[in-house]
């Protein structure tokens, strides 16, 4: 599909060895097209925030807004959460998978003008299919709301933007590979898959009744749970050891949980109650229960990573948890508020996942994922694991790409306070208040209006969190922004001549 | 998987990357041919093993056959609704018929008379005149080939139906009859006359 | 793993397995359903939702009501149970049976049952005793048969008659199972509320229905009409409070009423194969169903059930 044929060629014929670019090298190379994909993600993830944030306020209150067709809450809520995931999540994503594989591959970045191009028709069909939402276009698919004619924006995008991350990393200087690159690689392959498998079958040849909801489950699970949490894998395994400085608990152990995350979770998506066949659910739930071995194993490598058992005599390893590279010199965050972000993302991974398994298992009248409960596990997934993953690698990379600092450093801290305060606001009081909801549907005394007056107290709270949420992000995009200035005032040449000339590498390359 | 050491200076200051070769934790493998072992005796009891017609909470196709309707509907029953859809119109719901357009059915000869001869109207049609009850119809239109769409089932029921309805009562007719005469029949779609039916047995 | 096409055909492989699980399969499963004949009437099951009901389907899918409410009935379990209809003509036979049937009972709450007929005499008994019972009953001159009953949450509540299967949304598109239940499952509502006049009012304002509902209002699904000389005829009956003024109507613009159509479409009350129940035919109080016989239930009365004087609701 997106392969690059170059890739399945395979290792016989390497170009002529070339020295390892320097970190440095690698980092500036990455700077325009990375900063784009970056500036234009997180505009997606304000406007989807305060989307988010216009929906919450519609859980507890809804006559706020009503009387325009495009913001009722059934268009508010989905155009919010595509926003996220396609506008912010897959393309922050894709720019820090791209910069990983850059610099775990000691090459300079190959293709920035695909990445480019790819962008802009990601962002155009993002732009085309948040709007399709909120004028009534939506598809009726959750996580794939948005309508066919942006479908082909996106996939061009995300083939263009795929490019660049594979030939990069088949060109790659260091041949060995770290456990991150497994992880990348594989999602980039991944997510055309399944997005052209929707949107064949449920787009343009749509097949027969249920078999669309099976397919747009498993779309679904494929996008959050392993997509995302591939990417998301790859940026944690990376950031939590060289923040750290120590080596990686156990490769063996990232390879359990790489094999786990390809061969199961992607099973994971069927409810219980579904209308299909049982044999399907009953397979969603042997998968979210093998699932635990991806949670704990990962939970493992990170913690024993974070705090080994005693110190390691690894080659360059520094104990001690005060990371003190020459970049903190440079006038840059704390690199430690990208460690607190890496932890705080595989936390919420282990929770998410637990989440899953218990609502999987532990869920006597099948009611519990028609509940609140179900959007805690989805927003901790995809805020506190992903966005959180993202947001410490974007700390750490940002500064790096474009050799310049923050304008507001300590403002990281202040994101990722904010940020997990907000997170806990949503997360628990839907968690609870799912439970409580799932307890009363399923007792059929229990009169439903009772549960809805039940469950407002928790929106409220919850809402709450949002607003948070939504003040870590501006947060965060302030100091997207402001290196943005910078950039623009000092050093636009300079950086359009590097970017420029990487396209010349290519051409070198394949010559 | 290479031999090599796996370090990749990644910070500027040099420090490399590493990935420690430490084996899985025994307690994690074990655990994991635990959940594996669990979850394939859930998906037997469970998964009612990939039938298509088994949906929680029933387990297996055995379990929801008992739970079916003890008597089974009878071919007649069956019949009625797709005699109402393809027939009443011109043959009336009680089997009337309609002077001058179609014949009878109630006590008709050709209804409860040969089945060979029954069966094939519906698959081919008829023109007339045809002599039901000693009254002679001629009609300017001939039938049409009304049965040709059914299934072999459905249209075994709608004979049934009015061979055993309105005070008729003769045997039943099988799809299995159904499906014989329909391969006979073949590819014919012109109507057939009385005399045609009335030279076979 | 240092090779990069080791990781392509690692992940090429794994997603292979999921496609073929989760795509193919159930492609080839419930995707190639075909319309059926009901098991005990032998009507065609499921029939097209009409034109109306398809573009409301179409205002559904639009709104996304699918992100409050679901169309899936729960089922947790199934019960057998005995339903006694007729008495007989022979009242101290039947009162002598039914004693011995169900242990117990004393003559006089026996002859209270008879009195109060069809009731169910028995819950959650195994196929073997339910027919022996049944068949016992019969010589003694009663009328009794063995009902399955589905049961759970949802069904108690009147949600839904039995669980909903892959059958029940064969001709839709798009197939909105929906995965909350911010507001109640909608699987059965054209049953549960046949009314449209009650679903225009709900979707104009929620409150006026429902004083704590959290629904919010689809105005704009509603046209705000100065009233020339008559008021419309389908103009909306509403009080004071939620009405604009006395020289304004409020009329339902056709995707409104296309919606209620689609909503009035919904109803999964015909036993499958995969999902049995026993039609209740009659007026029956029996626990844990739903009375009101449909169109389509009541032609599988004929079918089905013994002939009976009671008059279908």
């Amino acid at each position: 599909m997106t392969q690059d044929p170059t890739i399945t060629t395979g290792e016989a014929a390497p170009v002529e060895p070339k020295p390892p670019a320097s970190i440095r090298d690698t980092d500036l190379s990455c700077r325009l097209p990375l900063l784009f994909l970056f500036a234009n993600a997180a505009v997606w993830l304000l406007i989807g925030s305060v989307f988010a944030l216009i929906a919450s306020i519609k859980f507890h209150s809804p006559y706020f807004l009503a009387d325009t067709a495009g913001l009722t809450y059934g268009r508010v809520r989905p155009a919010s959460l595509d926003a996220l995931v396609y506008g912010f999540c897959l393309q922050a994503g894709v720019a820090v998978a791209i910069w990983l594989l850059a610099r775990l591959g000691r090459r300079t970045l190959l293709g920035g003008l695909s990445l480019v191009g790819g962008s802009v028709f990601w962002n155009l069909g993002v732009t085309v299919g948040f709007l399709g939402i909120l004028a009534g276009d939506s598809t009726g698919y959750e996580l794939f709301e948005m309508p066919g004619y942006s479908a082909m924006f996106l996939f061009l995008g995300w083939v263009l933007m795929a490019i660049p991350a594979l030939v990069t990393f088949h060109y790659r200087v260091a041949r060995p590979l770290f456990p991150s690159q497994w992880f990348i690689v594989a999602a980039v392959f991944w997510f055309p898959w399944i997005f052209s498998t929707a949107s064949l079958l449920l787009l343009f040849y749509p097949v027969r009744g249920v078999a669309q909801s099976v397919i747009s489950w498993w779309y679904g699970q494929n996008l959050t749970e392993v997509c995302l949490g591939m990417l998301g894998l790859g940026t944690v395994f990376f950031l939590v050891p060289t923040v750290t400085r120590r080596p990686l608990h156990s490769r063996y152990l990232a390879l359990l949980a790489f094999g786990v995350l390809l061969l199961v979770t992607g099973w994971g998506g069927i409810p219980n109650s579904a209308p299909v066949p049982a044999w399907m659910p009953a397979l969603s739930q042997v998968s979210n229960l093998l699932n635990l071995i991806l949670i704990l194993s990962v939970a493992l490598s990170v913690w024993r990573t974070r705090w080994p058992a005693k110190p390691t005599t690894a080659a360059g390893a520094v104990t001690g948890n005060a990371p003190a590279d020459s970049a903190s010199s440079r006038g840059l965050p704390n690199d430690g508020t990208c460690l607190s972000f890496g932890i705080f993302a595989t936390a919420s991974f282990l929770v998410a996942g637990l989440m899953r398994s218990f609502e999987a298992w532990l869920n006597p009248n099948e009611l519990l994922h028609f509940t609140w409960f179900s959007t805690a596990r989805t927003e901790l997934q995809v805020y506190g694991f992903f966005a959180a993953a993202i947001f410490g690698a974007a700390y750490y990379m940002l500064p790096r790409i474009t050799g310049l600092a923050f304008s507001w450093p300590r403002l990281a801290r202040a994101h990722y306070w904010v940020g997990l305060v907000g997170l806990v606001l949503i997360v628990l009081p839907f968690a609870v208040g799912g439970i409580l909801q799932a307890i009363q549907l399923g007792n059929p005394a229990v009169p439903f209006m009772n549960t809805v007056r039940l469950s407002a107290h928790f929106l409220r709270v919850s809402t709450i969190g949002e607003l948070l949420l939504l003040a870590g992000h501006v947060l965060f995009a302030a100091n997207i922004a402001g290196l943005l200035r910078q950039l623009y005032r000092a050093r636009v040449v300079p950086v359009y001549e590097a970017a420029t000339e990487d396209l010349f590498e290519v051409a070198e390359g394949k010559a | 998987m290479s031999e090599s050491g796996h370090s990749i200076p990644v910070t500027e200051a040099g420090d490399e990357l590493q990935a420690e070769r430490r084996p899985v934790p025994v307690w994690l493998i074990l655990f994991l041919f635990v959940l594996l072992y669990w979850g394939m005796v859930w998906f037997d009891e469970r998964g009612g093993w990939f039938a298509p017609q088994v949906y929680a909470p029933y387990r297996s196709l055995v379990e929801v056959e008992t739970y079916q309707p003890a008597t089974a509907v009878s071919a007649k029953d069956r019949g009625a609704p797709k005699f109402e859809v393809n027939c009443a119109l011109c043959h009336n719901s009680d089997g009337t018929g309609k002077p001058g357009q179609a014949p009878p059915f109630v006590k008709s000869e050709w209804v409860l008379g040969s089945p060979a001869r029954l069966i094939r109207i519906p698959l081919a049609g008829l023109s007339g005149p045809i002599k039901v009850n000693g009254q002679e119809y001629n009609f300017g239109t001939s039938m049409a080939a009304m049965g040709v769409g059914l299934s072999d089932e459905d249209l075994a029921a709608v004979l049934t139906y009015i061979r055993q309805s309105w005070g008729n009562n003769a045997s039943e007719i099988t799809p299995e009859q159904v499906k014989a005469v329909r391969a006979e029949v073949g590819a014919r779609t012109q109507p057939w006359t009385t005399t045609e039916l009335e030279a076979l047995p | 793993m240092n090779y990069g096409p080791l990781i392509f055909l690692a992940a090429f492989f794994a997603l292979s397995g999921s496609w073929v699980g989760f795509v193919l399969t159930p492609q080839m499963q419930v995707g190639q359903l075909q319309q059926t004949n009901v098991v005990v009437s032998g009507v065609a099951y499921p029939l097209a939702r009409p034109g109306l009901a398809r573009e409301g389907l179409e205002v559904y899918r639009a709104n996304g009501c699918a992100y409050c409410h679901s169309q899936e009935i729960v089922q947790t379990g199934t019960m057998r149970n005995v339903v006694l209809n007729e008495a007989g003509t022979n009242q101290a036979a039947a009162v002598a049976a039914l004693m011995e049937v169900t242990p117990g009972t004393s003559e006089g709450q026996a002859r209270e049952v008879l009195r109060a007929l069809p009731k169910t005499i028995l819950q959650g008994v195994t196929k073997e005793a339910a027919d022996a019972v049944t068949k016992s009953l019969s010589t003694a001159g009663a009328k009794a048969e063995p009902w399955v009953v589905p049961v759970g949450p949802d069904i108690t509540r009147g949600w839904g008659k039995r669980r909903t299967v892959a059958q029940d949304f064969l001709f839709d598109y798009p197939v909105m199972l929906g995965s909350q239940r911010v507001g109640p499952d909608l699987a059965n509502v054209g049953e549960r509320l046949p009314d449209p006049n009650w679903h225009l009012r709900h979707l104009y304002a929620p409150r006026l229905v429902e004083r704590k509902s959290s629904m919010p209002p689809y105005r704009f699904l509603f046209e705000k009409r100065r009233i020339e000389k008559l008021r419309s005829a389908d103009a909306l009956d509403l009080p004071a409070e939620f009405a604009s003024g006395p020289e304004f109507e409020i009329v339902p613009t056709r995707e409104s009423r296309a919606l209620v159509a689609y909503l009035l479409s919904l109803r999964a009350d015909t036993p499958l194969f995969e999902a049995p129940f026993t039609v209740a035919g009659l007026a029956a109080s029996a626990p844990g169903t739903n009375a009101a016989p449909t169109t389509r239930g009541a032609s599988t009365n004929a079918a089905n059930s013994p002939p009976t004087n009671t008059p279908a609701k």
